[in-house]
């Protein structure tokens, strides 16, 4: 029972991994589309436009759910919602796991 | 006879055309265009001023104002509250979102006087103001201040203008942080005055305001006092050289005739370039009830009728026009960049036989913007004005070989145009004309 316990969560974490560990490569390719326009090369951030590179990936992933579920923070949500309303799910990791690689 | 005719006119035609193809190339006189990164690791630039010998004066929106001499080297003259390295500091000027330290110009004196102009957002002059978004709020300035012959530091700091309007508060906008739409780009004329540009700082009625600054075209002396000859509307500032407007951030005037130009920022529809008339209205009233509107978010309708998702830009110019025909001192646009917004931000005209036959055309820094399908289009356009001002007969991508997010542009002394990007570099490009 215990070896069975064991083995569907190591098949849950398995599963769950891509999820959670972004590609970075498909991550700069996805921030090139529309989110470097404004956050600029490498999310230096530009102009009024926040900093993003080097944050954190809990944090990242976390604002860009918020902003998908249309939730507001700060004075340019709504620009930020339509953005971030076609992400999906791996798309999300991936951008994460990109601005994060940035220093 | 009539064939033999008809055959010699075809066979004339055709030579002269197969002769003319080569020479007409030659005459057309496009110029070698080339682009190099002179300065980098800056903190968004904005600006730049030269002096005739090519020192150059640059600002950074968070930092403060520098000089990089033409002998290479480079000194921090003016800092902002917290900034570090500079000779003088000023606690009193801030950056919040879009504003900060922005517009810089020399003195047509310089070489005597050492004055220089910098315009910068400031807390000396709430005063009683700035305490909701509703109000007034003194909160840009255009300072006046003396360069030392070493180029090492600044003295005797002026305020010659303390009322320019600022937004104090985060509102329900896109871009809706503090600090948007300050305009605060500085030029001299060739008329020896000042011409500061502002914006409608996010608040429904400063641009038609006959007394509140911003939106506006300022033309004033070196203490801040109106040109004389200014015209705007009876009650109105007399400092106003136009109204109306929504974030002028570009203005430059015509080498051929000395007519001043304004680029200017258009809400997601509709950037404009526009020939100024003394008095004249831009158009922009983003107040609600009025013009067939109804109420709008926090008292400004500059983004409806849809602030959260893109729409056909034509539809939003329909609805909130960026220059309202039902003004009849409007100042109509020559050009609105085929309908879109894409972040037009500052303007130079183009001196200089090296131009070749751009000589004397306009060249328009465009920052990007993409949203709601609107193509991004970092840039610089060049623009062919007509003489009257109400047109344009062409417009083409300068090929710089760059994307980058204009935001400053200006003419060097040696004809070389110079831009500074929000990436943290000025570049300087050269044109070579055949």
């Amino acid at each position: 029972m215990k070896g069975l316990i064991l083995g569907i969560v190591g098949l849950f974490l398995l599963l769950s991994e891509p999820a959670f560990s972004g590609d970075i490569k498909a991550g700069e390719a996805r921030y090139a589309q529309n989110c470097g326009n404004c956050h600029g090369p490498g999310g230096m951030g530009l102009a009024s436009y926040p900093k993003i590179k080097g944050k954190e990936i809990s944090y990242l992933v976390d604002r860009l759910n918020t902003y998908r579920a249309g939730t507001k923070i700060g004075p340019n949500s709504d620009l930020m919602i339509m953005m971030a309303q076609p992400l999906s799910d791996v798309e999300i990791a991936n951008l994460a796991a990109y601005l994060n690689a940035q220093k | 006879m009539i064939k033999k005719s008809k055959l010699l006119s075809a066979v004339a035609i055709a030579t002269a055309s197969f002769m003319a193809a080569p020479s007409h190339a030659d005459t057309m006189n496009t110029p070698d265009i080339s682009a190099m990164s002179i300065m980098n690791g800056l903190e968004n630039p904005w600006d730049m001023a030269f002096t005739k010998d090519g020192d150059m004066f640059v600002t950074e929106k968070c930092k403060g104002l520098s000089v990089k001499t033409s002998s290479g080297s480079v000194h921090a003259l003016a800092g902002m509250k917290d900034s570090k390295g500079y000779a003088s500091t000023f606690n009193d000027l801030f950056c919040s979102g879009q504003a900060g330290m922005m517009g810089v110009a020399l003195d047509p004196n310089f070489n005597k006087n050492r004055r220089i102009y910098v315009a910068s957002t400031s807390n000396k002059y709430h005063g009683s103001g700035c305490k909701t978004n509703e109000e007034r709020c003194d909160g840009n300035i255009v300072m006046r201040m003396e360069v030392s012959k070493d180029m090492k530091s600044v003295s005797n700091r002026v305020d010659i203008v303390k009322d320019i309007q600022y937004k104090p508060f985060e509102s329900n906008h896109p871009f809706g942080g503090p600090g948007a739409h300050n305009g605060n780009r500085l030029r001299f004329g060739p008329d020896g005055y000042l011409w500061a540009t502002t914006g409608d700082r996010h608040r429904g009625v400063v641009p038609q305001s006959p007394k509140l600054l911003g939106g506006n075209v300022l033309r004033i002396d070196t203490d801040g006092k109106a040109h004389p000859g200014n015209k705007p509307p009876r009650g109105f500032d007399k400092r106003m050289y136009t109204y109306g407007h929504r974030n002028v951030q570009g203005i430059d005037f015509r080498p051929s005739d000395g007519r001043a130009f304004t680029a200017e920022h258009g809400p997601w529809q509709n950037d404009e370039i526009t020939a100024l008339v003394n008095g004249g209205n831009g158009g922009w009233d983003p107040r609600p009830n009025v013009g067939g509107r109804g109420d709008c978010p926090d008292q400004y309708c500059g983004y409806m009728p849809n602030q959260k998702e893109g729409m056909l830009p034509a539809k939003r110019a329909q609805f909130m026009p960026m220059s309202d025909t039902r003004f009849s001192d409007l100042m109509p646009p020559a050009w609105n960049n085929n309908g879109l917004s894409q972040g037009t931000g500052s303007a130079a005209f183009l001196k200089g036989k090296n131009w070749g036959y751009w000589e004397g055309r306009m060249a328009v820094g465009i920052m990007g913007i993409g949203f709601g399908g609107t193509p991004s289009g970092m840039r610089i356009d060049v623009v062919d004005i007509a003489k009257d001002g109400k047109s344009i007969k062409s417009v083409i991508h300068m090929p710089t070989g760059l994307t980058k997010r204009f935001r400053g542009l200006r003419l060097g002394p040696d004809n070389a145009l110079y831009a500074a990007v929000d990436e943290g570099e000025i570049y300087k490009i050269t044109a070579t004309a055949k």
